[in-house]
């Protein structure tokens, strides 16, 4: 905790400075413990403030960025608003509806439109960059095919197909053609290989393997795009190669992925084959601490973004 | 914009001055060797500190003279000013404040009704109203007075103060010109913009008469009192045509006895309508007008309906209160206690009273194996209990599974009226019950408020050897949240944890759960390691969203016969929640779909119930009461049959508690009451722990005194019958009050004194008021209570104990908002014209043409002019002065005992300047060669001297070596220094001398 907190290069005064690091001495002395020898990654940035106007932000809950490294944040208030990787505020709109529940899922299609899983109304939303709503690909809801529970996360692949991830009352994968006609489905409640509680993210990788995070099971699962059970790792725990809650995954170029988890307040740097690099991150307010925090995204430069759900922020790190 | 003034509180001080000159005079000389200088400054700053001690004396304080002007408007906002008058008031103002307000000038707005509040607060900018300015206020009167006092205490204090009234003048309550002078007297300056209207017509529905004494089975005559105080003008002959309607209500439902088209001419018209009532109860009418045109003949509907109430007594009335989902199962006893002339009115717990008044009829209310939750309104639970207590009613509580305990009445107010308690103590006599609850629901609307709410309730049902636990996904820690118990260990024991409980309670902030199965998990371990537990049971609250638990662990809950009942919220629209009623079906418990939070607690209370299964004892076999005392409750009956269960509960340790009938199981016979009674405030209550249905008592209904006994049961509770004769009640309404007036004299015809007599209303709307009456004269009490709304009233008062209650009502006219038709000119006048103190009179700024035409108005009338008394406000600064003396005085000293020499700065100038510095004077030089040598010389004669050279040139002067003690008490040496070579050298110390010399002592005392 103590090397994130002096690593921080964009505190917000002196004062916080020496707050930190007298709170991390503090801390340190009257726990008594090292440093965590599995901690990696330094601190880059926080951003973000707690607020309903533009550009604050309120329990942010999805967050995914754009090739142009333009951050899109969906939080409570249903909003949708959209930053640099400085965190300066660019744009921002609302969603149709919100009364039943907010968006928990956001990803850029192929086209650089952004995707937004509408968890509560059972559709998916397509804005433009800069906002316009496209389409709106309404689902019944039910557990049939093609129908749709409570939507957590979309993407699409190479070929234009859309893979749809569901928790709720089903907890599946559905795969859609590019004009949204169902293909395939598998998964199912349970805690089996190829079964999910609560699937929360999904990613494709450069074999088009999908990734998903299946957070209740606490690991994560890989499929083929036809969704043949890959291979899985992780399992409950706060250890290396140990998950909690994994709420968003990113893959990284590198043959890492990275994989935020809200219950254990941290990003796990991970090989592909689950073998655990280190972490970034503990639980707590300061600068370097995260509190539940739900997504992350990856920019050009490498560094990751982690957002910061109960502090309503955001943090940028190196790992 | 202020001035100031230095006053003093006790200028008398200021005499002391004098001592200036005379310290002057007398110092003069006895500074002379200060020099002239120093002597001039200590001489000046001992009169400034003498001055100043003065000043502080005598109380100085700095006066600020404000300039400043507040104006606070009070806008009047009642009924009786039509909308278009209203609009022209905020017009007015804000044209008024933006043409005149200036500089610092504050600007403050009061509305007022019934009651007045701050629309705007007082500040230095132009407000602008909006022209549908929309206030919480009841503007069925007006109170111009309190608006004056709120003002009043609102005006900041830096500033001459005025309110400017717009107003009709009608005011109805308060007295507008007593707070005028109270006003005038504090200087606070009065203007009064009056507000013109065209007089109108109205139709008032002025009041409903029913008879006094009207009796069941005869006719009465009902008479509904119109107004209609439109005029004839001209062609308009002032009669106004409309529906005339008389609606009779009771239990709640509405039947029209009368409906007829009616012409109304100017003035008042009564008419009568015949009516009978056939059955016993309480009943309400209602008379409505209905105008053909509105718009023409009668602006104000408010004013258009009247009621009123009365009941008609049966021969003893009992009030029979059965559960809503579970009716007739009291039919037997409903029919023994008519055949014993007690009439018995059965209602379900949906279509109970609403006012204690409405209970009045009743001389005693049944509880017939009610469950706590079956009651929509707990405040309807503290009504029967009051009834008792206050009133004098009887209340009987009847057994069955779900009364008493197991009915989740413990630590109700109606335990504490009933002669047993609801839980036992004795862990042999019942076994214990377990109630986890996960909380996930903070996602609704007030998530957290209703979660701690709905735990609460829940814990309060359980007893206090039933153990409770609460399961929540909480943050915190490094590593982030967990499923964890509120309280460790998980299941604790309700009775001496239920303070800490509450407490955690209070404080619990559930996050969003991502799934049920750590939750479940938790649970099913935590329930499973209790021991002597008899019911598990557990409740989900959730709004459905979280992950659904694994198949083993339902299955675990299955085999361990753990309950599980969900209840789904609507967080994320429509509460349903599939998955949730999964597991209530898989586990036996029971599935609630909830979208308003309000049934929530109901819901929590009545599945903690499950748990208080233990407090029923039931035997097939049968099982005999015994009679432990002969009791009215029981005159001419021997034995009793069998029962086959009742609820269990614990004897009161109190005198007054008559146990009448004990069963012979289990345990010890304070838990085993069948039948008890006592005294509980003015009434009497009873509980009867066996159902006295088929249930658990089936050989009681074919018994033939079955009747018998409960109806002596009942009647023992029942109300005396009155002896009204000796009591009499007057009522009137008063200022917003009715006064109740009890007169009371004995059979004798003297003064009943001492008495606590208690009434309960019931209004219009069937709204309650309750209070006491109190004594103010011999045999006379006197009790009031607000009415604020127009129409009949009916009181019952209670006298005290052994008494029967007496019956009366009031009726609460109209306000006079929806008469006084036209402006009140002379109020408004004599309000201008009070003359604030220290200030002009107020203006009345008068629009002979309404407030339509702003311009000249604001031409000729200007409510910020500054011709009031300006405020002022002092600050004492003898305090300051004091310290400032003080600070003198140090200088003073300073100045006579330091010399400060100013040599330094010429040579200090001289090196900065890069100049060489000035010689200094020759004669001062001379002075500093000498004495350097002088001390030069000394410093080498104590260096001879540390060589330890007993020579006689080289002995160090002692003189020298002793100068700088020669102040101390050091050893006094010889004047002259003594000859080294005659007398050897000193080889011992003083203190060795000393030594020596103390040692010869010793051996002198030895010797």
């Amino acid at each position: 905790m103590g090397r994130n907190v002096r690593s921080a290069s964009r505190l917000p005064s002196p004062a916080g400075w020496l707050a930190g690091l007298a709170g991390a001495a503090a801390l340190s002395l009257l726990s008594g413990c090292e440093e965590d020898p599995n901690a990696i990654g330094r601190l880059e940035g926080v951003w973000g403030k707690v607020g309903i106007s533009e550009g604050l932000l309120q329990k942010p809950r999805a967050m995914t960025i754009d090739p142009l490294d333009r951050i899109y944040i969906v939080d409570m208030t249903a909003r949708i608003q959209v930053f640099d990787t400085q965190g300066n505020y660019l744009r921002g709109w609302k969603t149709p509806e919100s009364k039943n529940g907010k968006p928990t899922g956001l990803s850029i299609d192929r086209a650089g439109r952004l995707m937004v899983a509408d968890t509560h109304y059972h559709r998916i939303l397509i804005y433009s960059p800069e906002g316009e709503l496209v389409r709106t690909v309404q689902m019944q809801r039910g557990d049939g095919p093609g129908e749709l529970a409570l939507v957590a996360d979309v993407v699409e692949d190479s070929e234009g197909n859309y893979f749809v991830a569901e928790y709720g009352d089903n907890n599946r994968v559905q795969k859609f053609d590019s004009e949204w006609r169902f293909l395939l489905q598998w998964g199912g409640h349970g805690a089996e290989p190829g079964q999910f509680s609560r699937p929360q993210c999904l990613a494709l990788d450069e074999q088009e393997h999908l990734w998903v995070a299946d957070a209740c099971n606490h690991r994560i699962q890989v499929f083929d795009r036809n969704g043949k059970f890959l291979q899985t790792w992780g399992g409950p725990g706060s250890g290396p190669g140990e998950l909690r809650y994994p709420y968003g995954l990113v893959l990284s170029p590198d043959q890492t992925v990275y994989v935020v988890e809200w219950g254990n307040n941290r990003v796990q740097k991970l090989t592909r084959d689950g073998r655990s690099l280190g972490w970034w991150g503990t639980g707590g307010r300061e600068p370097g601490q995260l509190f539940c925090p739900w997504a992350l995204v990856r920019d050009h430069r490498g560094r990751i973004h982690v957002l910061d759900t109960n502090n309503h922020r955001v943090q940028t790190a190196r790992m | 914009m202020s001035q100031y003034r230095v006053t003093f509180e006790s200028p008398g001080y200021l005499i002391l001055l004098i001592l200036v000159p005379f310290l002057w005079w007398l110092s003069y000389r006895a500074l002379a060797p200060l020099g002239q200088g120093r002597r001039g400054v200590a001489l000046v700053l001992r009169c400034l500190i003498v001055g100043l001690f003065v000043l502080a004396v005598a109380q100085t304080q700095m006066v600020r003279i404000s300039k400043r002007l507040t104006v606070i408007y009070l806008l009047d906002r009642s009924l009786s000013i039509p909308p278009e008058g209203q609009t022209a008031m905020i017009d007015y103002l804000n044209a008024a404040v933006a043409r005149h307000r200036v500089d610092d000038d504050r600007v403050g707005v009061i509305l007022f009704g019934r009651d007045a509040l701050i629309e705007v607060p007082a500040f230095a900018y132009n407000i602008t109203l909006p022209p549908n300015l929309q206030a919480p206020l009841e503007s069925d009167y007006t109170n111009l007075a309190s608006a004056m006092r709120l003002a009043m205490a609102s005006f900041p204090e830096d500033a001459a103060r005025r309110i400017v009234i717009v107003t009709d003048g009608n005011e109805n309550l308060g007295s507008a010109a007593q707070e005028a002078q109270a006003l005038a007297g504090a200087g606070v300056g009065i203007d009064v913009v009056p507000v013109y209207y065209e007089k109108r017509g109205e139709v008032v529905t002025e009041r409903v008469v029913l008879p006094p004494d009207i009796r069941r089975g005869l006719p009465f005559d009902l008479k509904v009192v119109m107004n209609n105080t439109k005029q004839p003008a001209g062609a308009d002959s002032g009669e106004v045509t409309g529906r005339f309607v008389l609606k009779q209500k009771t239990r709640g439902e509405a039947r029209v006895v009368s409906e007829q088209k009616v012409t109304l001419p100017p003035g008042k018209r009564v008419f009568t309508v015949r009516q009978q009532l056939d059955a016993a109860g309480f009943f309400s009418y209602e008379a409505e007008f209905f105008p053909d045109h509105p718009e023409k003949d009668d602006t104000m509907t408010q004013n258009n309906r009247a009621s009123a109430h009365t009941h008609v007594k049966g021969k003893g009335q009992v009030l029979l209160i059965e559960p809503a989902d579970n009716r007739s199962q009291y039919e037997g006893a409903v029919k023994a206690l008519a055949e014993h002339n007690i009439e018995v009115e059965v209602r379900s717990t949906k279509e109970l009273f609403a006012s204690l008044g409405e209970l009045q009829q009743f001389d005693a209310v049944i509880l017939a194996n009610v469950p706590r939750d079956a009651f929509v309104d707990d405040n309807q639970v503290q009504m029967l209990v009051r009834n008792t207590q206050q009133m004098g009613a009887g209340l009987v509580m009847l057994g069955g599974p779900d009364s008493f305990g197991a009915g989740g009445w413990i630590d109700t107010e109606l335990e504490k009226a009933m002669p047993v308690d609801f839980t036992i103590k004795s862990a042999k006599v019942v076994p214990r019950g377990a109630l986890a609850m996960v909380m996930h629901a903070s996602e609704i609307p007030q998530g957290n408020h209703w979660q701690k709410r709905i735990a609460e309730e829940a814990l309060k049902t359980l007893g206090p050897r039933d153990y409770c636990g609460v399961i929540q996904y909480g943050g915190g820690g490094p590593r982030g949240g967990a499923t964890t118990w509120l309280w460790t260990p998980g299941m604790l024991a309700t009775g001496e944890n239920r303070e800490m409980m509450l407490a955690k309670l209070s404080r619990m902030t559930p996050m969003d759960m991502p799934d049920f199965e750590p939750g479940m998990v938790l649970a099913h371990q935590g329930l499973m390691a209790l021991e002597d537990v008899s019911v598990r049971h557990m409740i989900i609250i959730s709004d459905g969203d979280p992950q659904p638990p694994s198949p083993a662990t339902i299955n675990n809950f299955r085999t361990a016969k753990i309950t599980v009942s969900t209840v789904a919220v609507g967080a994320h629209g429509p509460a349903n929640s599939i998955q949730m009623d999964a597991i209530a079906k898989a586990t036996g418990g029971r599935y609630y779909a909830v979208n308003n939070p309000n049934a929530l607690p109901k819901i929590f209370q009545r599945e903690a119930r499950r748990v208080t299964v233990p407090l029923r004892h039931e035997n097939e076999a049968g099982m005999r009461p015994q009679i432990t005392q002969p009791h009215e409750m029981l005159g001419g009956i021997d034995a009793v049959p069998p029962i086959t269960g009742y609820i269990l509960t614990t004897v009161k340790q109190n005198p007054l508690v008559e146990v009448v009938m004990v069963a012979p199981e289990p345990g010890p016979a304070v838990n085993r009451t069948l039948l008890a009674g006592w005294t509980y405030g003015l009434g009497r209550t009873v509980v009867l722990t066996t159902d006295a249905t088929a249930r658990w008592s089936k050989s009681w209904l074919t018994w033939q005194d079955y009747a018998k006994l409960v109806s002596q049961i009942v009647r023992w509770t029942m109300r005396p019958a009155g002896d009204e004769g000796k009591f009499s009640v007057a009522t009137d309404f008063r200022d917003g009050q009715v006064r109740v007036v009890l007169t009371a004299l004995d059979k004798n015809d003297e003064f009943l004194n001492f008495l606590s007599p208690q009434m309960a209303g019931v209004g219009p709307s069937l709204q309650a008021s309750e209070g006491k009456l109190e004594q103010v004269a011999p045999g006379r009490y006197v009790g009031t209570f607000p009415a604020r709304e127009a129409g009949a009233y009916m009181i019952a008062v209670s006298p005290g104990a052994g008494h029967g209650t007496l019956n009366a009502g009031v009726n609460v006219p109209y306000s006079d908002e929806f008469r006084n038709l036209e402006p009140n000119q002379p109020l408004m006048e004599q309000l201008a014209d009070f003359v604030p103190e220290g200030g002009e009179p107020g203006q009345l700024i008068q629009a002979p043409d309404g407030l339509d035409r702003l311009e000249p108005l604001l031409e000729e009338f200007n409510s910020f002019r500054h011709d009031l008394a300006r405020a002022t406000s002092s600050q004492d600064v003898w305090p300051f002065l004091l310290l400032l003396g003080s600070c003198l005085l140090f200088a003073d000293v300073f100045v006579r005992r330091v010399q400060v020499s100013f040599a330094w700065v010429p040579v200090v100038a001289a090196k900065m300047l890069g100049r060489k510095p000035p010689p200094p004077p020759a004669e001062m030089i001379q002075r500093l060669q000498s004495r350097k040598a002088e001390v030069e010389d000394r410093i080498a004669q104590l260096r001879a001297s540390a060589r330890f050279e007993p020579s006689a040139q080289l002995e160090p002067d002692r003189r020298i070596l002793e100068e700088p003690f020669a102040g101390e008490a050091a050893p006094r040496r010889p004047a002259a220094a003594p000859d080294v070579a005659q007398k050897p050298p000193e080889e011992e110390g003083y203190t060795a001398r000393l030594l020596k010399a103390k040692e010869r002592a010793w051996e002198k005392g030895k010797s």
